[in-house]
């Protein structure tokens, strides 16, 4: 048995994209050659979040919206954790919208993988701040009439040292979870995922490398224009949508800031061990 | 002996500095000091105001009659001459408030080198306030008692400095906090020692984001504390949730203002004992502990640190306005109850959890992890009753009872000094002690800081016995009772 299973039934949908960001995040855990007991993972409320349930680390299955002041928490609490954090659309874009918009200031070194599968799907299917223009359901009889909001532009108006999107498949979850882990700072990452169910819109047709594109993923206002390139409101033949990582600089860190954490992280210890 | 003295001015004219002055001088000497603080919610203007009661005799709270008014500005002496005693002593027309210091020394027979003394403490501007504390001191001819010098090694600390030391020496490594009036010094107290203390303390974006981050670090086993007052409390109420159902250590320090809303936001109240009670959906165990003055923040906040640690479940200690901002004489030392950190990183949940700490909806796990928390109940009943969870003053088995909580006992232990009373304070309004026998068969008169009269419901709740409204001392303007009109509200209530 791989020691990152658990003995939890998965519930996921068959098919449903989640299983691939499952396998690349464990892959990735299992190739980082990190002790287990160093990792601490919290997800929020959602079809997301069972990933708490089928990967066997330490951590928190924690409120809606609650993700990123949790990982934040731990991470001070501990600094020498590697701290992972992952969360719906539902969590990160419309019940913690303030969190993430203070996680991209203070820098601290948490890695946040959002799950947008533009729709609220465990709640049978309602829009969420990501969700096009005239999307339907029991809800919204008439339609959503709110233009969505661009995560990424978000991400980079607020001062993200590292801003990324993928789409749920193995290699690239795989791919960004390595990178991410290899960033000092707080990695904002999005993963495109469609809900076969209520959203199943996999804009396969869509997606281009940036990477491939020779994107330079430190420059600003290159970072800004790519990010305009796909607005979530659907797309039509024009509609090129980047994937990979618009923007990657180094920054303070905040647990670097603080002699108090410092120390922690030079002993390898945490507040735990420190006896008054 | 006794006398009160009222320091009034505009915001930024520096009231408090010289109420702290005097204050500080006259505990050194001895003396028992209690002083409040009036002010408003803004920065620069207005009528703020302290007053200051000072005896031979122990002292913790205020008179409501004035010996000594120092007009700082021009309305102070308009606005509180109903106040005035009829031979009280009125200082005003003076720009410079250290020539008030010098005034009031030598008004009060103290010696300059007391006052000297206390300038040379305060550091800041030491030559100009010496010129004008000398020009003062000199410029004074009346004098209204000759105070005895001695030497007194009480503490003179509000009840925020409580909390703040209190959870340092129960061993806190982090503070979370968000800032509002009244808790915001806990906030100023805890930051200016973090390097010394070796501790973190930390603003962050809200309320919300406060308890879950406390929550975060908690589960690694530091030891958390998180503070704010009714409306940050409310944001922070699905958090003590979670830490009820991830069964997480956590201390909460709630510091009352009056509500509902923003309500007032710089006067105090005691109507958020509900809320600290009921707080957070779902059946869940947890701490509520009301100290009375700076002495009790101390202790019961190093117990509210031992029971979150020993039942891995959330404490609230709730305290007020006018308990935190006030002075105190505190002679005796606090008892620490000292807690190691027993929290560790393992699989927590915020739904309910098998044996791996993953969500299960399993009908028999579900209600084996319900039993098991609440089975805490009886355990923490059982702790608990090795600690005072009332105190009790006044005269002993007398036919009369006063029941209250939190920051009134100063003003109530003042006002039953020689009436036939006894008083029961409580400390812990979870778990509530048994007190049934105490007021069975007693004329129970009941005084609190709010409306409706919240202890007195929770007393009916838990033993059957119903207060009766016209023995309910209710103060609800957002002041704090004064000893001397809470003394005749007592009298008027009690049985013959």
């Amino acid at each position: 048995m791989n020691p990152l299973d658990t003995k939890t039934k998965n519930t996921w949908c068959p098919g449903c994209f989640n299983f691939q960001i499952l396998a690349g995040v464990k892959n990735a855990i299992a190739k980082s050659r990190i002790k287990k007991e160093d990792f601490a993972i919290v997800t929020g409320i959602g079809c997301h979040a069972k990933i708490f349930d089928y990967v066997n680390l330490n951590g928190i299955n924690t409120l809606h919206g609650r993700v990123l002041p949790t990982c934040f928490g731990i991470k001070i609490g501990n600094p020498n954790l590697n701290v992972i954090g992952f969360a719906g659309d539902g969590d990160a874009y419309a019940e913690g919208m303030a969190h993430l918009i203070h996680a991209a200031r203070y820098n601290s070194d948490i890695k946040y993988f959002v799950h947008n599968n533009q729709v609220f799907a465990l709640t049978v299917g309602q829009p969420t701040p990501t969700t096009e223009i005239g999307f339907k359901d029991k809800t919204t009889p008439q339609g959503v009439k709110i233009y969505p909001m661009n995560p990424i532009k978000l991400m980079l108006a607020s001062g993200a040292s590292f801003v990324a999107r993928v789409f749920s498949d193995v290699q690239q979850i795989e791919y960004i979870f390595k990178e991410a882990l290899k960033h000092k700072g707080f990695a904002f990452i999005e993963v495109i995922q469609p809900c076969l169910i209520f959203h199943p819109e996999s804009y396969k047709e869509k997606f281009y490398s940036l990477d491939e594109a020779k994107h330079d993923r430190t420059n600003f206002e290159q970072a800004w224009k790519r990010a305009q390139e796909f607005d979530y409101n659907g797309v039509d033949e024009k509609t090129k949508i980047p994937l990979g990582i618009f923007y990657q600089i180094q920054k303070p860190v905040f647990e670097e800031q603080y002699p108090q954490l410092l120390d922690l992280k030079k002993k390898k210890i945490s507040w735990k061990d420190i006896r008054r | 002996m006794k006398y009160t003295i009222l320091f009034g001015g505009e915001a930024g004219q520096g009231p408090n500095i010289l109420t702290n002055i005097l204050g500080q001088a006259l505990v050194k000497q001895g003396y028992h000091v209690f002083y409040s603080r009036d002010y408003q919610s803004l920065i620069r203007g207005g009528h703020n105001f302290n007053v200051l009661t000072f005896s031979d005799k122990p002292i913790h709270s205020n008179e409501s009659k004035i010996d000594i008014l120092v007009s700082l500005d021009e309305d102070t002496e308009t606005m509180h001459k109903d106040s005035l005693k009829k031979e009280a002593v009125v200082l005003k027309g003076h720009d410079e408030n250290m020539y008030y210091a010098g005034r009031l020394f030598k008004l009060l027979g103290l010696n300059f080198e007391v006052l000297e003394q206390e300038l040379k403490e305060l550091e800041k501007r030491f030559e100009e306030n010496m010129k004008e504390a000398k020009k003062g001191y000199e410029d004074e001819r009346d004098c209204v008692c000759q105070l005895k010098h001695g030497k007194g090694d009480a503490v003179f600390m509000n009840g925020n400095q409580g909390i703040s030391e209190g959870a340092v020496k129960s061993g806190l490594d982090i503070y979370y906090a968000y800032p509002m009036t009244p808790a915001t010094p806990v906030l100023g107290e805890l930051a200016e020692v973090q390097e010394e203390k070796n501790i973190l303390v930390l603003e962050l974006e809200n309320e919300i984001s406060v308890i879950n981050a406390g929550i975060g670090s908690a589960m690694t086993g530091a030891k958390v504390m998180v503070g704010t007052s009714g409306g940050g409390f409310d944001l922070m109420t699905e958090g003590i949730s979670l830490a009820g159902m991830a069964e997480v250590p956590m201390v909460i320090y709630l510091s009352q203002r009056p509500g509902p809303a923003t309500g007032v936001a710089t006067y105090t109240a005691q109507g958020d004992l509900n809320i600290a009670r009921h707080s957070g959906h779902g059946e869940f165990n947890r701490i509520v502990l009301a100290p009375g003055n700076p002495k009790e923040c101390q202790e019961l906040i190093s117990q509210a640190f031992y029971l979150s640690q020993i039942f891995a479940i959330p404490s609230i200690i709730i305290s007020d306005k006018h308990l935190g901002e006030s002075f105190y004489t505190i002679e005796e030392k606090p008892k620490i109850t000292h807690s190691r950190k027993l929290a560790s990183m393992m699989r927590y949940n915020s739904y309910e959890k098998d044996k791996e700490g993953s969500a299960t909806e399993n009908p028999e796990i579900i209600k084996e992890n319900i039993e098991a928390r609440i089975k805490k109940n009886k355990e923490i009943e059982k702790e608990t009753e090795k600690v005072d969870r009332v105190n009790v003053y006044g005269k002993k088995h007398s036919k009369n009872v006063i029941v209250s909580w939190g920051s009134t006992k100063g003003a109530i232990l003042d006002a039953i000094e020689d009436l036939d009373v006894e008083f029961i304070q409580v400390l812990y309004i979870e778990p509530f002690p048994d007190i049934k026998k105490e007021l069975e068969k007693k004329n129970v008169i009941l005084i609190e800081n709010n409306a409706t009269g919240m202890l007195g419901e929770l007393i009916a709740e838990k033993t059957g016995i119903f207060i009766e409204d016209k023995n309910k001392i209710l103060k609800y303007d957002g002041r704090p009772f004064f000893h001397d009109e809470l003394k005749k509200e007592i009298e008027g209530r009690l049985g013959k």
